[in-house]
């Protein structure tokens, strides 16, 4: 039977959003192809997670465990994956569209004589087994049509394409045998530095709250976070933001930070240059606070503000801590 | 120690473009050196000029990228390798990373620097395909670059926050346009450009593509916004009504 095989990112001992996403998608694709489901999962103790796989419709779980998975680090990475992706010989390998996921895809397709769709907010899979993608370009200014055959076919799926969707079935886990020699590695970890706002990755997040160059102090900054407490966002911002060293780089959404699709995004001082635009745009719902009438944010807007960030954040967080109240 | 940077000739993605029958309309006078390539240029640049050693760019492209190896020659980088194709090649990153891996293959260079990603394509393979084929170790989306040694040290940009990585030479890292502000070539700079040595050589035969792009669509257009009036204590009611009805709270 031919398989889909989805790969399941964990971060902080959960299967991220994204990871669910794309097993969704893959079920979707594999039960319209009438194919199997394959999950897998690379963790210091990948079977413990097969349980949730299996909740969104995973049949097999291939569960590679490794100290060595606790951080990431490009060439474990790669060794696990090629031997599932031998294993399984999946037709598909649908992957979340993670910084850990674009470490590794371009040499991964290489190593299994693959294709890659990169980043698509769209994938079918056509009757012949070619797959085809939309993907955004130019700055997410347009959608490339894209198409690839041959087996395999990897795929990466930007966070928010889809909906997470459980469909529960019997897993069974496979534990695949893996012995990483560190000796072989040529590459070694020296630090890893996580932003003071934890671990939790932006991309992740149901909400997004995202500053600006309006955000000029200490007391924006803290109005901003105020803002992300009540409703319990994740925070992100700008280049300009990030650049002067008022929010980690890891806070960094756009063309070259994150992409993010949460269901509600918070623009607070931010005039939405087409390079941030790019990383935010598939949001669902959009709220942009500018005190510039013409900033390009509020194009893409579905609620705008057309304020002072000092004077419309106060009133805002109170309404909003009311809300939470009544709720 | 030699840097070999791997640069490309991109759209103006903040030109004007336009879709017509499935195709992209674009002014092609309007073409940049792409922004996380030159990022990587700056970044060898710096290096060789701290610890010594030689910058060649290699670009594939048709005859007009002459004018963006002339910019990376121009920022400072010594020498420049062009592999010139035919106006309008279909290659994809497959076809890039192998005509790539044949320039280098035997090539003396320890460290090769690409973008993390192109501008207008946006796919981000490039680089770790080529390693791959190079057998080379590789970082990618790297903030920051270092020498320690004979190491070099690479911070990058993970999804939860920022690893350290130290790789053997030979090695490959792609770079984010976060790493620096790269240089503006100085006249001086221009002027030398046109004396450094430039290898240009023709592609017999490119390597087929293995994805087809069947076509352009535009984005999906949004429901036109609302803009919401009134004292700031007016318009935080409303928002927070419209985003309860929403069920976004």
């Amino acid at each position: 039977m031919p398989k889909i095989l989805s790969y399941a990112a964990v971060q902080n001992g959960q299967p991220t959003r994204a990871s669910l996403e794309g097993l969704s998608r893959a079920r979707e694709l594999a039960q319209a192809r009438g194919a199997g489901l394959a999950a897998v999962v690379l963790a210091p103790d990948a079977e413990a997670h097969a349980e949730v796989f299996g909740r969104y419709g995973a049949q097999t779980v291939y569960a590679v465990s490794d100290p060595v998975f606790k951080t990431h680090l490009n060439t474990p990475v790669l060794e696990a994956l090629e031997a599932v992706i031998g294993r399984a010989e999946p037709e598909v390998v649908v992957f979340p569209s993670t910084e850990g996921v674009k470490d590794v895809l371009g040499a991964l397709a290489v190593r299994t004589g693959g294709t890659v769709l990169p980043d698509v907010s769209e994938v079918e899979v056509r009757g012949d087994g070619a797959v085809e993608g939309l993907r955004p370009v130019m700055a997410s200014k347009f959608l490339a049509r894209v198409r690839a055959e041959g087996a395999p076919v990897l795929v990466s799926v930007r966070a928010g394409s889809y909906e997470a969707t459980e469909a529960p079935t019997e897993a069974t886990v496979e534990p695949v045998p893996f012995s990483f020699d560190q000796g072989s590695l040529r590459q070694t970890l020296r630090e890893v530095a996580t932003s003071a706002a934890g671990a939790v990755d932006l991309s992740d997040a149901r909400v997004v709250v995202a500053a600006g160059r309006g955000v000029k102090d200490e007391a924006g900054k803290q109005l901003v976070e105020e803002l992300a407490e009540v409703l319990g966002a994740a925070i992100g911002a700008s280049r300009a933001v990030v650049e002067s060293g008022m929010f980690p780089a890891t806070a960094q959404i756009g063309q070259t930070g994150k992409v993010v699709s949460p269901d509600l995004y918070v623009g607070v001082g931010l005039s939405g240059a087409i390079q941030h635009v790019a990383g935010m745009v598939n949001s669902r719902v959009i709220v942009a606070i500018n005190n510039n009438p013409d900033a390009p944010i509020f194009d893409v807007a579905t609620y705008g503000i057309v304020g002072d960030l000092y004077q419309v954040l106060p009133p805002l967080i109170a309404a909003l801590k009311e809300q939470n109240v009544a709720v | 120690m030699k840097f070999c940077v791997c640069i490309k000739q991109v759209p103006d993605v903040t030109a004007p473009i336009q879709i017509r029958d499935g195709a992209l309309q674009m002014d092609a006078g309007r073409v940049v050196l792409n922004a996380y390539d030159a990022s990587a240029v700056e970044a060898a640049l710096v290096l060789t000029e701290a610890h010594g050693g030689e910058v060649e760019v290699v670009l594939i492209g048709p005859e007009k990228a002459t004018e963006t190896i002339r910019k990376a020659l121009a920022m400072g980088a010594h020498r420049a390798t062009h592999l010139v194709v035919d106006e309008g090649a279909a290659l994809d990153s497959h076809a890039v990373s192998e005509l790539l891996a044949r320039h280098f293959e035997g090539a003396d260079c320890d460290v090769i620097l690409t973008g993390k990603q192109a501008q207008d394509t946006d796919a981000g393979l490039a680089g770790a395909m080529l390693a791959e084929r190079l057998g080379r170790p590789y970082a990618t989306n790297a903030v920051g670059l270092g020498l320690d040694g004979e190491a070099v040290v690479v911070t990058r940009q993970g999804d939860t926050g920022q690893e350290t990585i130290a790789l053997p030479t030979p090695c490959l890292v792609t770079c984010s346009n976060d790493m620096n502000d790269p240089r503006i070539p100085n006249l001086r700079g221009v002027m030398q450009a046109k004396k450094k040595p430039l290898d240009a050589r023709p592609v017999a035969e490119a390597p087929a593509p293995r994805v087809q792009t069947l076509g352009y669509e535009p984005l999906p257009s949004r429901e036109p916004g609302v803009r919401l009036d009134g004292e700031p204590a007016e318009q935080a009611a409303d928002l927070v009504r419209r985003l309860a009805d929403a069920s976004v709270l």
